[in-house]
């Protein structure tokens, strides 16, 4: 497969799956748990590296899981327990847990395959290395457009069959545990989620970047409609677009992909604040000058 | 007669102080209560408390004679108005379908009845000119009809509402008052957390009177006293000049001989 397809392909994958779950963070008001889970993963995939010894996804996957869920859960417990501010806790949270995993990659840096620089920036510019080839020796492709692959069939399948849940403890909690719909349940749900789609796209976007990819494109959308659902379909686009577009914004500039991505979906949540037609500044003004 | 709701020995703490204590009382099928009582006097944990969305410290509630868990289906909520976000994508019809959803297994979809069920609801409420408008884009009293076509698209047999009329016209108050004598008139059991204590005879058949602990519950006519209100409102010296007004307005002394204290 061409290499500059493979990376817009995955990078198209993963960005929709962060774009989906996006709007569920935006709209619970939780988007920095977003920010927090996708850190604090990283002793997550570091250990399960450790312990497995291998770079194996599902493992990597599963350490990230179980760590993202505890990380959910210690930002419960010392906003509810220790009565400090949910921002207080998120803050103290996740930069620990990132600790730890940056001490734990130094400490084994010879024997963990793990950059630090890979870690936090990702480096979608190898993804066409890491391909799977059957024994047979036929080149099936990067193994990383799987990856995003399976994780966004997977967001999807959730989103799809449980989208009534979501969107009524989204909205309401207060109703829906009156109706006997358990908040917590779905709560967690959707953080096991966000936390493996995270380490899905660490490979390609890194740390830091997304959780650009996780809010940017869902506040554009949030930003032109009224409809939920449509929010959902817009956030997706934005995703792709920004892929693409920050794909060949890199390639013109000769630089990061992964930032020339974070921009691109800056950039266009810049173009829709001022332009969207219902809320945007610029038909706002329009509109006040015509009165 | 079993009693629609009992509840006995609750006691709701947040930080292991008590806002509510020592709650003993039981409403029977199909009335329109009122529960009044200061600011913080435990309001809204009580209704809470009687769904089970707070953990009790002790007691019990049970509805229709059964422990929560097994009359879900059979209860709905209005919560307050501001306790949610108004701004959310969703319209008036995806509003009013949410009170379909207990009824919904776990993965299947409304169906057509669901919907026509939904659209009666807002009919009910008068919101049939805004099935498709944003949420964001209703007023106040609208926001909370709204909330209300919810509630009866669940067709529960007992309804739980957090300040109904909190910041609503007048057209809208009567409306749902209205509506909630419908309801009872079917024999369902409606419990409201009220703040306007001069509407409280007009509107209620039965009243609970709360200030952390029960004051008085029972039926308004004998309930509703100025020594219970002074009990209640005790030290709030504004409301109970307000209270007192109120007394002498509608010559409730004359009644006060009667009562037999429990």
């Amino acid at each position: 497969m061409n290499n500059d397809l493979s990376i817009i392909l995955t990078a198209s994958l993963v960005s929709a799956s962060c774009a989906l779950l996006g709007c569920f963070l935006i709209l619970r008001k939780m988007a920095m748990v977003g920010d927090a889970i996708s850190h604090a993963v990283l002793p997550g995939i570091v250990i399960a590296f450790l312990v497995s010894g291998s770079r194996d996804s599902v493992t990597m996957l599963l350490g990230a899981g179980i760590i993202g869920m505890f990380t959910t859960f210690l930002i419960e417990f010392f906003h509810k327990k220790a009565r400090l501010q949910t921002d207080a806790s998120i803050g103290v949270t996740f930069t620990w847990l990132f600790a730890i995993g940056v001490v734990l990659i130094s400490l084994f840096a010879g024997k963990v395959d793990l950059d630090q620089d890979c870690v936090l920036y990702g480096e979608i510019a190898y993804v066409p290395l890491d391909v799977i080839i059957t024994q047979g020796g036929i080149n099936l492709g990067p193994k990383a457009l799987y990856v995003s692959g399976i994780i966004l069939i997977v967001n999807l399948l959730f989103i799809f069959l449980a989208y009534r849940k979501l969107f009524l403890t989204t909205f309401d909690p207060a109703f829906a545990s009156a109706i006997g719909i358990s908040t917590a349940l779905w709560h967690y749900a959707i953080m096991g989620a966000v936390s493996m789609t995270t380490v899905a796209s660490f490979e390609s976007v890194g740390a830091i970047l997304v959780v650009a990819l996780l809010i940017a494109p869902a506040a554009t959308a949030y930003l032109i409609t009224d409809n939920f659902k449509m929010m959902l379909a817009l956030a997706c686009l934005f995703g792709v677009l920004s892929s693409i577009g920050g794909y060949y914004l890199a390639v013109w500039l000769d630089g990061s992909i992964a930032g020339a991505i974070a921009t691109i979906s800056g950039l266009l949540f810049g173009l829709v604040m001022i332009l969207s037609p219902t809320h945007g500044l610029f038909f706002k003004k329009i509109k006040a000058v015509a009165h | 007669m079993t009693p629609a709701l009992e509840i006995h020995d609750l006691t709701v703490a947040f930080d292991r102080k008590p806002v509510l204590w020592n709650i003993d009382l039981m409403i029977p099928e199909g009335k329109l209560v009122g529960i009044i009582g200061p600011n913080g006097a435990g309001k809204s944990t009580l209704i809470k408390a009687m769904m089970g969305i707070l953990p009790l410290s002790s007691g019990y509630v049970k509805i229709f004679d059964k422990p929560l868990d097994d009359i879900r289906d059979r209860i709905s909520y209005v919560p307050q108005r501001e306790s949610v976000d108004w701004d959310f994508p969703a319209s008036v019809l995806d509003v009013v379908l949410m009170g379909r959803y207990s009824k919904l297994g776990l993965f299947k979809r409304p169906r057509k009845a669901d919907r026509d069920a939904a659209l009666e609801c807002i009919k009910k409420v008068g919101m049939e000119g805004f099935i498709n408008r944003q949420i964001s884009q209703l007023s106040g009293g609208q926001q909370q009809r709204t909330f209300l076509a919810r509630a009866l698209a669940q067709q529960a047999d007992m309804y739980f509402m957090d300040e109904p009329f909190a910041g609503v016209d007048a057209a809208t108050e009567k409306a749902i008052v209205t509506l909630l004598r419908n309801m009872t008139a079917q024999n369902k059991t409606v419990i409201v957390v009220h703040h306007d204590l001069q509407s409280v005879s007009q509107y209620f058949d039965w009243v609970i009177m709360l200030n952390t602990r029960l004051v008085a519950a029972g039926p308004t006519a004998t309930t509703f006293t100025s020594k219970n209100l002074e009990t209640t409102y005790g030290g709030k010296l504004t409301l109970l000049t307000d209270v007192a007004d109120l007394m002498r307005r509608e010559n409730y002394p004359s009644r006060e001989e009667n009562i037999i204290q429990p």
